[in-house]
């Protein structure tokens, strides 16, 4: 492919989804949907990407992804509305635009901040949207050179990486969510010998787990659990007249606004990681980087719009492994890969040779989402929040029972209903004792991945793991792995720390020598 | 969670997940590794028990690493402490939430699904949450639960003794029926207490609405729309049935 010809697949692929109306009300459907759920504290945008999904069965490809990235661009923009209005964040990735977008609200500004998040979030997408379109062919072309000693030692890369970042107390718990999760993907017959392993003899177990109910059970039963057992209830909400977009605040912070796109971008490219850490992240260097640090914590619209666009942009991000390696950059990717591969479609390095379009389609839809998410939030925003007004005690068990009947109709199984309650429960009770779920699913996603890459490799290889230090790529995974594992062992920290002190000594030792000369 | 607790908690998981490892391992070990299956001649590195040997380890090692800090942090002595302080535990109101909810989806998951019409067991399954949190009264969401405890007991009586399938010589739909009937008698008690309890008559009304509407739309939507058959398709969904085909 040209220049000129991605270009034309790009405007072409938008001109037809807008060229019919149903795909644009299943778009603005589902953004504001999506909003919904992102502002509803307790469902998240994983969840509703995983309630979607079951809605998109019936669909064709196009539209079941334009409902699925518009519910995934909504949910993650839609936490800023509680994190703005009543300082709770509707979303872990909204977590941090609380901290600002609140005392904002509190300075009767609710409409000015719900703007800002509006906009910052829209560009973000876009940003995201193009990061996704000149690293994908990249990525692809690269990925297509690995072995099966890198793609294995690629998802053991996604599983150590995802358990050291998103544990909340000890990195390791998070290493054994990841292998909690692997294990549950060597349930069932392996894909090499056909051998049944952990089945205990029921049929029902020898295909494996589905991931749908797994993920569904992982993500949705805790919440719904946590959620009613705190008899979470939203108080009065800040008010507000209309939202304005606030052109010109933006325009003063376009550095603030594509260093938050960058940091977003980044994070989301992680496996496993996230739009909260993002979030996070861009906040702490948008602070660092302020030229009033001191505003931060007291309605610093800086802030705002470092985490809106850093979350938002995060999406573009998570799509990039997703897409070409089939890792899912974060839990609302690893739900969209389950809807990927429902509808037939593999993410993975052969995904640009099977369908040289289907980027270039969903980037396009990004793009589109983006602004449906703007208009939306621009014009219907009163709307959407009298929903929160609805009681969580009335409307969780709803989104339980959907819960269900989304894990059931999925496979059409009982059996799985069977599975998503004790996966649940399970779930519920680890990030109970602060051990993080994402690292789980990605194992269970990235389980099958790493069991039949490292036997073909080894097989390849007659046994001998010596080609993993032959070649570049395998190398620095195995370094970085290393690095990452051997971190948290204190003797290295104290090595860490005993180089660093040498160093810092080194060039001040040359600094004096140069004073002194 | 609190730090003590945590580490409590932490002393109790580590040891499960030791347990948890040595039985995965030996499960491993079951599987083929230098012996021919299934015609193939297996070598250790094309096992199938390659990865689950990599995952005990994994799992007993930081099982171990786990347990140590569990014990040097507290988390052991502060276990046997509530081991011997285990007649003074108070079971708080929040477990008690967390509780009724499971009870609920287990009800609702391994007895209902299976076993009686889909439409009443969203049903039943909404309204018995529903009226257990709505109201915010832990003594109306106790006396809920009880006759939740007694109408799924007698479910699971009928069904475990294989009394169902006589009935059903009897009268079709018998478990369909039945669970109607619990329904209405749930409803009638729900409204009976909160007059009792100075519980707007306006929250138990909006409750059955949602436990009707929710089913109304999700049955037809599945089932018709998108072509699922549901679990069991009882008394309930065969009349959307009749009523479908004869506006369709």
């Amino acid at each position: 492919m040209g220049f000129l010809e991605p270009l034309q697949i790009f405007f072409m692929s938008i001109v037809g989804l807008v060229a019919n109306p149903v795909n644009i009300l299943i778009l603005f459907g589902s953004v504001i949907m999506g909003i919904i759920f992102g502002a509803t504290p307790g469902l998240t945008a994983t969840l509703g990407v995983a309630l979607l999904t079951t809605l998109t069965y019936g669909m064709d490809v196009s539209t079941a992804m334009v409902a699925l990235m518009g519910i995934y661009v909504g949910g993650v923009y839609g936490g800023s509305y509680t994190a703005v209005l009543v300082n709770i964040p509707g979303t872990a990735a909204s977590a941090a635009t609380a901290l600002d977008g609140y005392p904002l609200a509190r300075k009767g500004q609710a409409g000015r901040a719900l703007g800002l998040t509006t906009t910052a979030s829209a560009i973000g997408t876009v940003i995201g949207m193009v990061f996704v379109v000149m690293l994908s062919p990249v990525i692809s072309a690269l990925a297509l050179e690995f072995t099966s000693f890198e793609f294995f030692l690629l998802a053991l890369f996604g599983i150590v990486i995802s358990g050291t970042l998103t544990s909340q107390d000890l990195v390791y718990k998070g290493w054994i969510a990841g292998l909690i999760g692997l294990f549950l993907a060597t349930i069932g017959r392996d894909s090499l010998q056909f051998f049944p392993r952990y089945t205990f003899g029921m049929s029902e177990l020898e295909g494996g787990l589905d991931l749908v109910p797994v993920l569904i059970g992982a993500f949705g039963i805790p919440q719904i659990m946590q959620t009613i057992r705190d008899n979470f209830k939203i108080s009065e909400t800040s008010e507000f007249k209309k939202i304005l977009p606030e052109w010109k605040t933006i325009g003063k912070n376009i550095p603030t606004i594509l260093r938050s796109s960058l940091i977003g971008v980044g994070i989301g490219a992680v496996p496993g990681i996230g739009e909260d850490i993002a979030g996070w992240v861009s906040y702490g260097t948008a602070k660092k980087a302020s030229k009033h640090p001191e505003e931060f914590g007291k309605g610093a619209v800086e802030a705002v719009i470092a985490t809106e666009t850093a979350n938002n942009s995060c999406i573009g991000g998570a799509m990039i492994p997703l897409l070409n390696l089939g890792i899912p950059g974060s839990p609302p990717a690893a739900m969209l890969l389950g809807a990927f591969m429902l509808h037939g479609i593999q993410p993975g390095p052969m995904l640009n040779i099977d369908r040289p379009t289907f980027v270039l389609e969903i980037t396009a839809i990004l793009l589109l989402a983006s602004i449906a998410m703007w208009v939306s939030g621009i014009f219907l925003s009163k709307q959407v929040v009298k929903v929160l007004k609805v009681p969580t005690s009335l409307f969780m068990p709803i989104i339980a029972v959907l819960c269900v009947i989304g894990s059931y109709a999925l496979g059409m199984r009982v059996f799985n209903l069977y599975l998503m309650l004790p996966i649940g429960i399970l779930a519920y009770f680890l990030s109970e004792m602060k051990y993080p779920i994402a690292p789980l699913i990605i194992g269970v996603i990235l389980g099958d991945m790493c069991d039949q890459n490292l036997r073909r490799a080894l097989m390849v290889s007659q046994g001998s793991f010596m080609p993993v230090f032959q070649r570049p790529v395998s190398l620095v995974l195995i370094l970085v792995i290393a690095i990452l594992i051997a971190g948290q062992i204190p003797a290295f920290q104290r090595f860490q720390v005993r180089v660093k002190e040498g160093v810092v000594s080194l060039f001040k030792k040359k600094e004096k020598s140069a004073d002194n000369a | 969670m609190e730090e003590k607790k945590l580490r409590q908690y932490d002393f109790i998981t580590a040891v499960g997940l030791i347990l948890f490892s040595v039985w995965e391992l030996s499960q491993a070990l079951k599987m083929p590794m230098k012996e021919s299956y299934g015609g193939v001649q297996s070598e250790w590195y094309v096992s199938p028990a390659l990865l689950p040997m990599i995952i005990g380890g994994g799992l007993m090692l930081l099982g171990a690493i786990l347990l140590v800090n569990a014990i040097r942090t507290g988390g052991a002595a502060s276990f046997i402490e509530a081991v011997k302080n285990s007649g003074k535990i108070k079971v708080t109101e929040p477990t008690r939430r967390v509780v009724t909810v499971v009870f609920a989806f287990v009800s609702f998951i391994y007895l209902m699904i299976p076993n009686v019409d889909f439409f009443l067991s969203i049903s039943l399954f909404l309204f018995y949450i529903s009226t257990s949190f709505y109201p915010e009264r832990d003594d109306f969401r106790k006396k809920m639960t009880l006759q939740f405890i007694i109408g799924m007991g007698v479910l699971l009586i009928l069904i475990t003794t294989g009394l169902d399938d006589v009935l059903k010589g009897i009268l079709s739909y018998n478990v369909d029926i039945l669970a109607l009937l619990f329904l209405i008698y749930l409803n009638i008690y729900s409204r009976i207490q909160a007059r009792k309890m100075d519980i707007a008559r306006k929250t138990i009304r909006q409750v059955t609405l949602i436990s009707l509407i929710v089913p109304l739309i999700l049955c037809p939507l599945f089932r018709y729309f998108l072509l699922v058959p549901l679990p069991v398709e009882g008394g309930i969904i065969k009349l959307m049935n009749l009523v479908y085909y004869a506006v369709r």
